[in-house]
């Protein structure tokens, strides 16, 4: 074909080509903001008074866009309760509440970028967290650099919290404690269960939860017989399960992401790998891991942040007060949601980090940085997502990890700690082979 | 590492080598006769993964029942997408191939998206994690099927290329365009067929890894990789190649796994690169003349 047409032609492809891929990026923002600037933009806002503007870069697409959707839910029903009880109280006014999401696509140097954005551009007053322990380690940076105060709820890895910054700070239980629960449980039930393997993805947050665990195991009386790791994002890891299988461990613990959990899973079962427990990191509590396996799901431990069957109450501030109420208030809120079985704990840690930075935010009675900031640093509560207060890290070490377990009915249940278990932990897992 | 080890990384060598022969296979075809780095083939093999999903999980079709049907869909949509977007810059040099095959699988990923959402996703049969165990050596046998549909379409695909009027058309369009075309080759037509079957064999491999991994919308680009390390490794222009490219790599992945886990990337990179500096042309590719090579 001739020269000018072809030129058309590819450019309309390439037109058509960066219209869609532009149009990925974006994430959608929270429903009714359009404004990027504090003053009231929307005439539904009755008060008129105030909007104090978040800034949030959560992955919507790549390999954590299922934690982000959760996250963002998260986010998403503790503005809407503040909202609808009139905002937050600042001063003598009362401002309400509005979030602009960016898609970071589950990239941590996406994070950054867009965190910057959201500072010097959208100019937010404060930022809450992205999903993942890499993405929140890149945002700690940036919002250290303009001195924003950011309350993340969804990256446990303490290396984020070793370089002296002020202004982040985390509601959930540190990355080293998450498999502390299901050890806890085994060496109850069955003090003659003593090998266990740790198998962990190459990734910031994993290699953390592993080195916790391996040193918690070690501390309990266990013997650790594995511990090693597999790349990233791997699809194989038939090595690593063929060297455990010689082992014989008692207990087998994975780190790393949901999609991990399942290929551990799926490979252990197809290289016979047997073991009395399974736990993993991240995975076992959310819905997709149930309906990735069926009933290759069952016995799987997973550690949960929090469950909603907790025996938690809140103080008397605490617009949920207990896990079961906010676990109510989800459900009619995203009822398309997959939360019908289980609420993951990323939709609650992410809206304690709201509800920490409303209180925050009235005890210090403005919206200046510095003092946010500090107010946020001296905060102690109780609240239906357990007790929220930071160590001199900004982490907060002070609410113990749950444990769920994908029972055999069919359902997650609650198993750890003891004294709140609503069903008990079914052990020991039996080999693949006399499944039923 | 005893015996019972070394058979097992070894079965779970060649098996994992009969996967991404199958991941690579289409890639390989439509690289080495149309000149096509098709950065789209993992896009195409994650669609194979979604619609076998799809019909097992809304229609109770199983994944190897529904295989053919599988293997169609993507048929018709690589034929589609060579005929209407990438035949116009089929005579372009390899960039505007490189840059085109890029956004449509970009495109193709998010169309996925949109249409399937972003949740982890894998096809869990009753029959999943089956194995034959022999003597405490387990061979998966969902991989195992993988394996022998690999097997089976590079002697299909090779019998075809060469035994057949049509399979003679599309070599002869590989080695040299011009003399086709004076002998009556029709080239268009051909190139659609060439690149439909490269994404019909994408569909069978995203069936087959449906059942033993989870997927996302984004997990093409890991194939692609693969699917580009197992051609180049293999040679191109050749098709029983690719089985022994797959085949090397994979095991190279398993064995070095074994010692060194978080390695078995690096390593597999780092052989590669040797190898092409000492043999440009992969392990049975034709050497490359200096007339037509892109």
């Amino acid at each position: 074909m001739n020269t000018p047409l072809r030129l058309i032609g590819l450019t309309t492809i390439a037109a058509i080509l960066a219209a869609c891929g532009g149009a990925a990026a974006p994430a959608p923002t929270a429903a009714p903001a359009a404004s990027t600037e504090k003053q009231p933009a929307q005439p539904a806002a009755a008060s008129g008074a105030c909007t104090i503007s978040f800034g949030a870069a959560v992955s919507f697409t790549g390999s954590t866009a299922a934690e982000g959707k959760y996250t963002k839910d998260g986010y998403d029903i503790a503005k809407d309760k503040i909202n609808e009880k009139g905002g937050i109280k600042v001063g003598d006014k009362m401002c309400k509440l509005d979030i602009k999401y960016y898609d970071d696509a589950s990239s941590p140097d996406q994070t950054a970028q867009l965190v910057e954005k959201l500072i010097t551009e959208d100019k937010v007053n404060f930022i809450l967290g992205p999903y993942g322990s890499s993405s929140s380690d890149t945002a700690a940076a940036i919002v250290e650099k303009y001195k924003i105060p950011m309350i993340e709820a969804n990256g446990a890895a303490e290396s984020i919290f070793a370089r002296g910054f002020k202004f982040t700070f985390a509601v959930l239980s540190p990355a080293g404690n998450y498999l502390r629960g299901i050890l806890d449980l085994v060496k109850v039930k069955d003090p003659s269960a003593k090998k266990v393997a740790v198998v962990a993805e190459t990734d910031k947050f994993a290699l953390e939860v592993a080195a916790g665990a391996a040193k918690y195991a070690k501390e309990q009386g266990f013997e650790v017989v594995y511990n090693d790791k597999y790349p990233a994002k791997a699809t194989d890891i038939s090595s690593n399960l063929t060297v455990i299988k010689g082992l014989n461990p008692d207990v087998i613990l994975g780190a790393g992401h949901i999609q991990d959990a399942i290929l551990t899973i799926k490979q252990g079962k197809e290289l016979g790998v047997n073991a009395k427990a399974w736990g993993f990191s991240v995975g076992p509590t959310a819905p997709e891991f149930r309906k990735s396996l069926g009933k290759d799901a069952d016995y799987v431990l997973g550690a949960a942040q929090w469950t909603e069957e907790l025996k938690l109450k809140g103080d008397a501030n605490d617009p949920f007060s207990t896990p079961q109420d906010f676990a109510k208030a989800v459900r009619a809120k995203f009822p398309q949601g997959g939360y019908e079985t289980t609420i993951p704990y990323q939709v609650a840690e992410s809206a304690a980090a709201v509800f920490a930075f409303q209180r925050a935010i009235e005890k210090a009675g403005s919206l200046d940085a510095q003092k946010v900031r500090d107010a946020i640093a001296a905060l102690d509560f109780d609240s239906f997502y357990g007790k929220v207060k930071f160590d001199e890290r900004g982490i907060n070490t002070f609410k113990p990890m749950a444990v769920q377990q994908n029972a055999t009915d069919g359902g997650n249940y609650t198993v750890g700690p003891a004294e709140s278990a609503s069903k008990p932990f079914e052990y020991p897992a039996p080999a693949w082979g006399s499944r039923k | 590492m005893n015996s019972i080890q070394f058979a097992q990384t070894l079965v779970n060598g060649i098996i994992l080598g009969g996967v991404l022969s199958l991941v690579a296979l289409g890639f390989s075809i439509v690289w080495g006769i149309m000149h096509v780095v098709n950065l789209a083939h993992g896009a195409f093999i994650v669609l194979g993964s979604y619609i076998t999903y799809t019909l097992y999980t809304s229609l109770g079709i199983d994944p190897f029942l529904g295989l053919p049907l599988t293997m169609i869909t993507l048929f018709v949509v690589g034929y589609a997408t060579e005929r209407w977007i990438i035949h116009w810059v089929i005579r372009a040099p390899l960039m505007a191939k490189f840059f085109i095959t890029f956004g449509i699988g970009m495109l193709l990923e998010n169309l996925i998206l949109q249409v399937w959402k972003a949740d982890v996703r894998s096809v869990t049969t009753p029959y999943s994690g089956a194995s034959l165990a022999i003597g405490g050596v387990n061979i998966p046998l969902v991989k195992l099927a993988a394996l022998a549909l690999s097997i089976l379409m590079v002697i299909v695909f090779h019998l075809f290329l060469t035994r057949t009027r049509q399979g003679n058309a599309i070599r002869s369009t590989g080695m040299d365009l011009d003399a086709a075309r004076l002998t009556g080759v029709k080239v268009a037509p051909i190139y659609a067929l060439t690149f439909g079957l490269s994404t019909m064999l994408a569909g069978a491999a995203g069936s087959l890894v449906s059942m033993t991994t989870s997927f996302t919308p984004d997990a093409g680009a890991r194939y692609t990789v693969y699917a580009f390390l197992v051609s180049v490794l293999g040679g191109l222009g050749n098709v029983p190649a690719v089985l022994a490219g797959g085949m090397i790599i994979a095991l190279i992945q398993v064995f070095v796994g074994f010692y060194a886990p978080a390695l078995k990337d690096a390593v597999s990179f780092v052989l590669l690169v040797v190898l092409l500096l000492l043999r440009p042309q992969g392990l049975f590719g034709k050497p490359f003349t200096s007339g037509k090579a892109e």
